[in-house]
């Protein structure tokens, strides 16, 4: 009963595969758009594209890690909203807008402050998040669909359901560019990806998440901290719907108590069709940059092509359940 | 068939890939008689017992019941000719009464088509009195002891007219007490004509409550006696044969006391593991055999920080180093490889050389991994010990069980452990790896290093072990040294032969 060779080259390829099939797909949606829209192919338009997945980019790196080491958080998307509310209360308070009578050092303030509370309430969600699922020993996703919802009370709450303009003020995170060209949201997106790349690659902590999200127990046997991990997973998915919830709003320019609620679902998406395991243990940088495109790519080319714009979540709900069964399925047959 | 037996089976064979688990057995069960079943480990009882109930087939040979003969039996069959099996484990519903566990299979139902409870408590009642067994019917099962549970399976058993109960390890965590009121249960039955197979490794309770003993070896029926014309000795020799064949042998060390030691002091938790002490000396490779269930994994697991203990102290070299987790433990310099490798000793959907390097990246502390001198380590360590395969990426879920061992040996060895457990290390491994796994603990004792091996496979204790504790009951009940090291001893402590209870 000695290894043989022909499954194992196949399996070893499977992940390869994956990545050029969803290469593939991704030129398919191009040509076709191209040919109903030929604007689809301007660089003006790509850009877009790559503008607009650049939060939802963001988002599903974190999602993405916390993913491949077994857990899931869906409450990504209410905590955007109840950043997004708060720091554009802090930013619309700090600053007097829409008068501007403030001193000036207040005003100056005014961002630095939105900053790091937006990030120590990241962080906070996350470390809130982890630690119940880790001492809970309950399933994450039932767990942080409860949190999603508390978020969500939360955000309405503190929004009061009216929403926060910031008249034409933070908007360099969302809506600057480098040299008048290339949007800085963009660059923050690839510094993201590339982050993920280097750590799920070349750090001790990377290795782990793998090992964990692989067999739990086996990583806890090889003196692998499985908590400690597991929680600092959380720790930068709030981190990073941080980061994506300043982006958010600065683009957007005004927040309600529902403004990034849709991230949850389309990150989950992006990743899970990018060949990250539901179950844990596999997936890489590379799988979550093309999910993320993919997921961006169908969004503009639908509404390029003109379609009925609500034809979209009907779409990407199919293709997150097309994307679970087969990455389920292959999974089965792996063990 | 003769009038005086019930069941009767003629060169019942069964083949599996590889090992032949029944060759030819012929085995009578009189009516009225409490006939047990003893052997070794993978001697072939569950599967004869499992043939008898119907939840397998044999290859060839054939049962004969009441006069009528089968090439095999299947469950609901079995079932209808009144043979009826009794777990070691209970399969029992909690949230329920003993009357519903009992007539879980067919509930009565009113003439409504509901439940009829009054009419099942009724039933569930005349059944416990008339088996001579004491628990009101409508009690929940959680309220129930783990004697009044077992004597409730024994009770649904009957409910279906059981005219052959077959009994496995029916004592496993019953007292004293709970023992005496099952055999007055066993007895009271089989003077009204029940027949019982009974399978246990309590040697004692064998000879208390049996009529004969019959001894499984290799698959084969090796005798049938009448208890009283036998004895615990005989059975215990019986049981190893003559045929002890080993793969492999080395030189006992005889490591003399008074060098490095590490000593385990006091391990105990209740119900479980009973006040463990002993010491391993640095050098020796020492076994710890037993049965299995004997709480020599859970003292493994105890010893690593695996679980929770109620005492006990590790120590080596006058330090201290009785760990809080496998986190400490590993840092401590111990090692542990679990005796279920796909379960909690590899990462199966990962490639070799990361799970080689776990253990050594845990006890690290830099941010980075440096992957050139990780790809050189694991490749020295992965041909050191032979570990068959084209290259280091491939995932471990596609290696063949011995080379899945040797995956973990090569873990904890890159980890560099100064002491290190081994249980149950050549389970489901090819007899190329296990020798391979043997030389390495060896060389590993060579160096100094602090073995010991946990093993139900008594020869393999013999022939790499130089001293040998056996553990019963979660106790220590012997350590052997020398020439005492024998199956037989091995064995008869583990059995308990010359306890009394």
């Amino acid at each position: 009963m000695e290894t043989t060779t022909s499954p194992v080259a196949t399996r070893q390829a499977r992940h390869l595969n994956q990545s050029l099939v969803l290469v593939g797909l991704i030129i398919v949606i191009c040509v076709v758009t191209a040919i109903v829209n030929p604007r689809f192919l301007r660089v003006q338009n790509l850009i877009n594209i790559f503008q607009q997945v650049s939060i939802l980019g963001i988002v599903a790196c974190g999602i993405g890690m916390l993913l491949i080491a077994g857990q899931i958080d869906i409450s990504v998307g209410t905590q955007m909203s109840f950043m997004g509310v708060m720091l554009s209360m802090i930013i619309q308070k700090m600053m007097g807008l829409p008068d501007g009578n403030v001193p000036q050092w207040q005003a100056a303030l005014a961002y630095p402050m939105a900053f790091v509370v937006t990030f120590a309430v990241g962080l906070a969600m996350g470390a809130i998040n982890g630690l119940t699922v880790i001492y809970s020993r309950a399933a994450s996703f039932i767990i942080t669909l409860g949190f999603s919802t508390a978020y969500h009370g939360a955000a309405l709450l503190l929004s009061g359901g009216a929403s926060y303009m910031l008249f034409g003020k933070f908007e360099l995170l969302g809506r600057g560019r480098v040299v008048g060209i290339i949007p800085i949201s963009i660059l923050f997106f690839l510094g993201m990806v590339a982050i993920t790349f280097i750590v799920l690659r070349y750090f001790r902590y990377g290795r782990f998440l793998y090992a964990i999200g692989g067999n739990k127990k086996a990583a806890f046997v090889s003196g692998i901290a499985t908590n400690r991990v597991t929680l600092i997973a959380y720790l930068v998915v709030g981190a990073c719907n941080a980061l994506a919830a300043l982006i958010l709003i600065s683009r957007v320019g005004s927040a309600l108590a529902t403004t990034g609620d849709s991230y949850a679902l389309d990150a989950l998406a992006s990743v899970i069709v990018g060949g990250v395991a539901l179950s844990g243990g596999r997936g890489s940088a590379l799988s979550i940059f093309l999910g993320v495109l993919l997921i961006g790519l169908i969004t503009n080319a639908l509404i390029i092509m003109n379609v009925n714009p609500y034809i979209r979540d009907l779409v990407i709900g199919l293709i997150i359940v097309a994307a679970v069964s087969v990455s389920e399925l292959t999974g089965q047959q792996r063990s | 068939m003769t009038e005086t037996n019930i069941l009767e089976a003629r060169g019942v064979t069964k083949k599996y890939p590889g090992v032949l688990a029944l060759d030819a057995v012929d085995f009578d069960l009189r009516r009225g008689e409490v006939q047990a079943l003893v052997g070794q480990n993978g001697a072939g009882k569950s599967t004869f017992v499992e043939i008898v109930a119907g939840s397998l087939r044999p290859d060839s040979g054939s049962i004969e019941l009441d006069g009528r003969s089968f090439a095999f039996l299947d469950p609901s069959r079995s079932i209808e000719l009144g043979i009826q099996t009794v777990h070691q484990e209970n399969q029992l519903v909690d949230e329920l009464t003993v009357a519903e566990n009992i007539y879980l299979y067919a509930l009565p139902r009113s003439a409504a088509g509901l439940l009829d409870y009054a009419g099942c408590f009724r039933r569930a009642g005349e059944l416990l009195g008339g088996l001579g067994v004491d628990v009101n019917p409508r009690r929940k099962l959680v309220s129930l002891t783990f004697i009044e549970r077992k004597l409730v399976s024994i009770a649904k058993a009957f409910s279906r007219q059981a005219r052959i109960l077959i009994l496995d390890e029916p004592t496993a965590s019953l007292d004293k007490k709970g023992k005496n009121i099952l055999f007055d249960v066993i007895r009271k039955n089989t003077a009204r004509g029940l027949s019982v197979i009974y399978i246990s490794h309590n040697l004692g309770e064998i000879f208390e409550v049996c009529d004969r003993v019959t001894v499984f070896k290799d698959g084969k029926k090796v005798s049938t006696k009448a208890v009283r014309e036998s004895n615990m000795n005989d059975v215990v020799r019986e049981m190893i044969g003559r045929s002890s064949t080993s793969l492999y042998s080395r030189t006992r060390a005889a490591v003399a006391a008074g060098g490095k030691e590490l000593q385990l002091v006091d391990y105990s938790r209740a119900g479980i593991v009973d006040h463990v002490s002993f010491r391993v000396r640095a050098g020796e490779i020492f076994g710890i055999g037993g049965l299995v269930g004997a709480g020599r994994t859970e003292l493994a697991r105890m010893i690593f920080g695996l679980d929770p203990k109620d005492s006990g102290r590790l120590v080596y070299e006058g330090r201290d180093l009785t760990p809080r987790s496998p986190e400490d433990a590993i840092r401590k310099g111990i090692g542990y490889l679990t005796e279920d490798r796909k379960g909690d000793g590899l990462v199966l959907g990962r490639p070799i050389f990361e799970n080689v390097s776990y253990v050594r990246f845990a006890k690290g502390r830099s941010f980075l991994m440096n992957l050139g001198r990780e790809k050189i380590e694991t490749g020295d360590i992965s041909r050191q010990l032979d570990i068959k395969t084209p290259s280091l990426t491939q995932l471990v879920v596609n290696l063949s069980g011995g080379n899945q061992q040797k995956v973990v040996l090569a873990k904890w060895l890159y980890a560099g452990a100064e002491v290190l457990i081994f249980d149950e290390p050549t389970v489901g491994v090819d007899v190329g790896a296990k020798a391979e796994i043997y030389r390495m603990m060896e060389v590993l004792a060579a160096q100094g290093k602090v073995v010991l091996m946990i093993s139900s496979d008594n020869p393999e204790l013999i022939a790499v072990c130089d001293r040998v504790a056996v553990m019963r009951n979660g106790r220590l009940v012997s350590v052997l040294e020398g020439s005492q090291i024998t199956e037989e001893n091995i064995l008869r402590y583990s059995m308990g032969v010359d306890e009394k209870e």
